[in-house]
């Protein structure tokens, strides 16, 4: 009999706030972190970014981490939210219980942002200046060193599927706990802003150069940003043992490859289509039991057809509301999964809509329009949260409402 | 509960997609070592040949060889596993990036950069819009990516994975690594690289792809378990991984044919493999692989395509053996791998007669 997966804790950190709470704040408060680059050091800094305001040294002190530590961005972001999940989750009574338990980390951009600041240092042969850092540089060295800041893991483990990395931490967890492997996992996706990546969607000519507009009719692609956020999902006996109160339980996942292009998404949105609806048959719902959608919804011209046909193919006319919480917290790349199924849980548990900031125009192809405004006191049963990244790998994963 | 392997392809520093490689393995006098590629017109049409780097090539190449001899055309999940991705076109777009001061850049190298290129262009490839995954975590890569598979074969989600583990060693990063203490200076006889310890091994790449299937017919040989362990600190910490990991089996170590390691000659990390084999394994026959493959990140697919060599062929390659115990038929074998004393993983495979 396979188990059920609670969702206990819930880590965050993006350029709208460096916890739970003040996203939580700025959802509801209309408070996007979109705006002008400080941190990262790039020629094209005119382009708008959700970056996280604190550097690498505030970070670390934060964490109460050396100065000298050799640690990547994109694992300082981890620690932060991984830290505030498995504290809101009260983890640190797991060993001592007995408990097995997991970390499960997706990344892509990894120490990157690290790697082309010492690159030249890196294929030196005379020089080590930087050395340490090309151990740093790959995702599993991200994913150990945000692991062994915490505690004792029995299992960790990283994906790496560009846009949907963190759903896909959260389908791996969720299949090892149902198969009885594992008790407590913190399972998410962490990245910070590189310029190698800013400067490979720049190439690609899907980055705004003004604030982002998913599912708007004028809408000129994404704005990127930074983060990382962190689910810890637990079996019966874990919950019952930690006295821990569920937040919402996770009902279904789909996962699927769209098959058309590298970077470009199929325009009848077919993997996206598969995904939502293996999600919806795993949970055993009907897509009009679907209380909110938040999207995938970049902003590019692209993926916002395509999500939107599929959107439309799986809901037919009942379309629930929907809305990208990418013109909040920007395009937070692997990250975003996780960000923004915090963010989905949130709007459940705390009963609003969050709207799709930027939004004016209703895109002609499509039979619906956006979340326009914040409404709240809205009931949800069934959240569905979409993530596509490069190469067609296209996640959706559905929470459900906590019933005693 | 069981999986079973129902075809294989291997591109690596062998001619390991040759028929006989066996009987004139390739040994190496230099550190630095590149996969023997095969004519890949043989495999791809030469319009879509012309797009694709190398590392897709090999992974496309390996993956139709297993789809071949498995006989199943469109997996239901295509799960990769490397450790450093694609490499090559990321330094391409970093170095010029950086020289050109983010300036003048061209996509396409970018495109090509996330480690998930290689499972989407294998996706591609084959039409298949099943459930596709990639991990990417060190030394453990490949028995990352074979776990997931492993796990949704077992619970039902599937009836057949094409499992991968995929790796490229750039000159410059060969570099990068040599600089971490990966590499040795010089080497005389790869083949013979486990007998001579020193610091570091010489490297590898490879790209290794598994047709798994929920049943037997037609099986090269079965997979009954795996295990995964993480910062097991010492030998006895190892140990008592692998006789749990065992009991789990209702086996004990005198029930093991074969005990093949990720043994590769490489004095910081060997003593680990010296030790579990003695207490655990003394009366038993072993063997390793890394002196064949080279190694790198995904060279633990290198290991269970070997294995599975041998319990097909019920032989052991001379070159292989590290002790001098004789072979019984070849029933049950242990493959133990880890990745700097840190990541650890066990595979159990089977003959499928048994």
């Amino acid at each position: 009999m396979a188990q059920n997966v609670f969702v206990t804790g819930l880590g965050i950190i993006t350029g709208i706030g460096k916890n739970v709470e003040e996203t939580l704040n700025a959802l509801k408060n209309l408070h996007s972190g979109v705006g002008a680059i400080s941190h990262l050091k790039t020629v094209h800094d005119h382009l708008p970014c959700s970056e996280v305001p604190f550097s690498d040294q505030e970070l670390k002190k934060m964490l109460q981490l050396n100065d000298q530590e050799i640690v990547t961005r994109t694992s300082l972001l981890g620690i932060k939210a991984a830290q505030e999940a498995y504290n809101f989750a009260q983890m640190d009574n797991c060993k001592k219980l007995g408990l097995r338990i997991g970390f499960i980390n997706g990344t892509t951009v990894g120490g990157m942002e690290k790697s082309e600041q010492f690159y030249n240092d890196f294929i030196n042969p005379d020089s080590n200046e930087y050395t340490p850092y090309i151990a740093a540089h790959d995702c599993g060295a991200c994913t150990e060193k945000i692991a062994d800041y915490l505690d004792d893991f029995d299992f960790v483990s990283t994906t790496s599927t560009a846009c949907s990395s963190a759903v896909n931490t959260l389908i791996l967890a969720t299949n090892m706990i149902r198969a009885g492997l594992l008790d407590c996992v913190i399972a998410g996706g962490t990245e910070c802003l590189s310029k190698f990546h800013l400067n490979g969607f720049n190439t690609l000519m899907i980055l705004d150069q003004h604030l982002c507009r998913p599912f708007d009719e004028t809408r000129a692609g994404l704005n990127l940003g930074e983060g990382a956020a962190y689910l810890v999902l637990e079996n019966e006996k874990s919950l019952a043992l930690r006295k821990q109160n569920p937040l919402c339980q996770i009902s279904g996942w789909g996962n699927s490859c769209d098959a058309f292009h590298q970077t470009a998404s199929s325009p009848d949105g077919k993997g996206a289509v598969l995904s939502m609806q293996a999600a919806l048959s795993m949970s055993g719902l009907q897509p009009e039991e679907i209380d909110y959608i938040n999207a995938h919804g970049t902003g590019t011209s692209n993926n916002d057809e395509s999500e939107g046909n599929a959107v439309m193919q799986v809901f037919g006319s009942h379309i629930p509301p929907i809305s990208s919480t990418k013109s909040y917290t920007g395009h937070t790349t692997s990250a975003a999964g996780s960000v923004e199924a915090v963010i989905s849980i949130l709007a459940m548990n705390y009963r609003f809509l969050p709207p799709n900031l930027n939004f004016k125009n209703k895109m002609e192809q499509l039979s619906f329009k956006p979340v326009e405004q914040l409404t709240e006191n809205v009931e949800m049963n069934y959240v569905l949260n979409n993530s596509f990244g490069f190469g067609g790998n296209n996640s959706s994963i559905i929470f459900s409402k906590y019933k005693k | 509960m069981a999986i079973y392997i129902k075809g294989m392809g291997n591109i690596s520093i062998q001619d390991t997609l040759g028929k006989n490689f066996i009987d004139a393995p390739v040994s190496y006098s230099e550190p630095y070592i590149r996969c023997i590629e095969p004519n890949f017109k043989d495999f791809i049409n030469p319009l879509q040949l012309r797009r694709m780097s190398r590392i897709i090539k090999r992974a496309i190449a390996s993956s139709l060889t297993a789809v071949e001899q498995s006989g199943i055309a469109v997996p239901e999940a295509i799960i990769s596993g490397t450790g450093l991705g694609c490499i090559e076109d990321t330094e391409k777009f970093l170095s010029a990036m950086i020289e050109n001061e983010e300036k003048f850049l061209q996509p396409t190298y970018f495109i090509q950069s996330t480690h998930n290129t290689i499972s989407s262009q294998i996706a591609i490839y084959l039409k298949c819009h099943s459930y596709n995954n990639t991990y990417t975590h060190r030394g453990v890569s490949f028995e990352m990516a074979l776990w997931d598979a492993y796990l949704l074969l077992l619970s039902g989600q599937i009836k057949s994975a094409l499992v991968g583990g995929y790796d490229e060693l750039t000159p410059t990063y060969f570099q990068q690594l040599k600089k971490l203490g990966f590499w040795r200076d010089s080497v005389q006889d790869s083949l013979n690289i486990v007998n001579t310890p020193g610091i570091g091994t010489f490297s590898g790449e490879g790209s290794l792809s598994f047709m798994f299937a929920d049943n037997a017919e037609n099986a090269l040989a079965r997979l009954d378990g795996m295990s995964l362990g993480y910062k097991l600190n010492n030998d006895e910490d190892v140990c008592r991984f692998i006789t749990q990991f065992l009991e789990e089996h209702h086996l004990t170590p005198q029930d093991i044919d074969l005990f093949m390691t990720g043994k590769s000659g490489d004095e910081v990390y060997d003593g680990l493999y010296d030790n579990v084999s003695k207490m655990l394994f003394p009366q038993t026959l072993q063997a390793v692989y890394k002196n064949l493959s080279g190694e790198f990140f995904t060279a633990s697919a290198f290991g269970l395509w070997s294995a599975t060599s041998c319990i097909k062929n019920n032989e052991v390659p001379e070159c292989q053996k590290i002790n001098n115990i004789p072979t019984k038929p070849l029933s049950k074998v242990l493959l133990y791998n880890q990745y700097q004393n840190k990541n650890h993983s066990l595979i159990l495979l089977s003959s499928c007669g048994c």
